[in-house]
């Protein structure tokens, strides 16, 4: 994984090129510990996921900000614990918490279609 | 999952969803066993990013009302549009192939109102004239007469005629979009975690009215001890909808939302391969092959942006395969 001049990258407003990155890694990137930038996110993705990766026993610290109301990017820092910085890199509980979320979707929306339909059976009879 | 081992037994095993009631307007809905973060995160989402319609562009042809062409246009754009199953009937306008709007990414509606009685005459929702062949879009009307909202008030001799674009599009971007009218959240109706003070003159019991979520939950015993550790774990939301929606659709669609952002992001983090990327982030429109084909003759069937009326395209000369260079036939 190459993440090359997204310093450069980070200057430009987001959204105006096209298949510009929507996820990049902030500069000061350290082999257990790095900040990305994600375009277009605010506090509906960034507390939920951020609850996600703290969850994950791996990783030491997960915070999320959003620099400037007026930017429409959103921080997040995730630091994993040094005994496994090898195992896992930021990146892959990144991955992870996203991954964890969307089945924790999945979860809420079977129990919501099962709460709904006895819901319904109830009232239909 | 097994739903009826939880529903049997109850489960500290994930997330939970009741329904304590609901109607075609409102809806109830108790979600336990989960986080705060994705509790709101739910909320914001059926806020803020769930597509429905909307009056977009107004092209007023008369308006002798008093009521300005702006106001008019800002009151057109907040009237709820039928917008069920809208993600199978209509897409989004930057997405559409065509050159501003089309049927396939909007709805028009007409209005045609004059007043000729002396007695002042009310201009409804119910008054706009959908396009014929629309499947959404129809203005929603609610009350028992059948009118739907007042758009304007017309006296003799007054008249607004117009025609409205509706299209889809989210509340980030513009209130109106918004499948709700409100989101009712809330958590711990009996202040147990003590995370809100109230004020009161001799006693906050006596003098605040208990939630109407109160008696979902036990009332804390007296003397009971705080617990510090204690985090919210049931939330109660009353999801209003607009009309344009089913609170129904509305929850449904709010779930399937969040997990469309998250794979947004899981592209936007897999993207790197920038090759890879290019090919679905193109639009249809700028799709090269047949563009290209216009200087050999293929250029017959369809009518480009690029290739106007003389038949020339910014690849060569127009149909008779010539190139500016050369003799063209159409000259």
């Amino acid at each position: 994984m190459s993440f090359g001049d997204e310093f450069l990258d980070n200057l430009l407003p987001p959204q105006e090129e096209e298949g510009k990155l929507r996820v990049r890694v902030l500069p000061g990137e350290e082999p257990g510990s790095a900040s990305f930038q994600i375009d277009d996110e605010d506090h509906t993705l960034g507390n939920a996921l951020r609850y996600m990766i703290m969850k994950n026993p791996h990783v030491e610290f997960c915070g999320y900000s959003i620099p400037h109301p007026s930017e429409s990017v959103m921080n997040i820092r995730i630091q994993i614990y040094p005994e496994y910085e090898e195992e896992t890199r930021p990146v892959d509980a990144l991955m992870k918490g996203l991954d964890d979320l969307r089945d924790l979707c999945d979860v809420v929306e079977e129990k919501f279609v099962a709460a709904r339909d006895s819901f319904n059976e109830e009232q239909g009879v | 999952m097994d739903d009826t081992f939880d529903e049997m037994y109850g489960s500290d095993r994930g997330p939970q969803i009741t329904i304590k009631e609901a109607d075609n307007t409102h809806a109830q809905i108790a979600l336990s066993n989960c986080d705060l973060s994705f509790a709101n995160a739910f909320r914001r989402i059926m806020l803020a990013e769930i597509p429905t319609i909307a009056i977009d562009l107004v092209f007023i042809e008369a308006n002798t009302s008093v009521i300005p062409d702006e106001f008019l246009s800002h009151r057109l754009g907040l009237i709820p549009l039928d917008s069920a199953n809208i993600d199978d009937k209509l897409v989004y306008t930057r997405d559409c192939v065509c050159d501003q709007y089309c049927e396939r990414c909007s709805v028009t509606l007409t209005l045609n109102a004059r007043c000729t009685s002396d007695v002042p005459m009310t201009v409804y929702a119910r008054d706009l004239a959908v396009q014929a062949g629309a499947q959404c879009g129809q203005p929603v009307i609610t009350d028992p007469e059948g009118l739907g909202t007042i758009i304007a008030k017309l006296r003799k001799g007054q008249e607004i005629k117009l025609t409205c674009v509706a299209k889809k599009g989210i509340a980030k971007e513009h209130a109106k979009w918004s499948p709700v009218s409100a989101v009712a959240f809330e958590y711990d109706p009996h202040n147990k975690l003590r995370h809100t003070s109230y004020w009161y003159e001799e006693d906050a019991k006596a003098e605040w009215p208990p939630s109407k979520f109160a008696d979902w939950e036990d009332p804390p015993q007296e003397g009971e001890v705080f617990d510090y550790d204690a985090v919210p774990n049931t939330f109660y939301m009353d999801v209003e909808s607009v009309g344009s929606m089913a609170p129904d659709e509305i929850m449904q669609q709010g779930i399937k939302y969040l997990q469309q952002k998250l794979m947004d992001v899981m592209k936007g983090l897999n993207g790197e391969d920038q090759m890879e990327d290019d090919g679905g982030l193109r639009s249809p429109g700028a799709d090269g092959g047949d563009y290209q084909m216009g200087g050999m003759g293929g250029g017959q069937g369809y009518e480009t942006p690029f290739g106007g009326q003389d038949g020339r395209t910014p690849y060569g000369g127009g149909y008779g395969a010539t190139t500016p260079y050369g003799t063209n036939g159409w000259a």
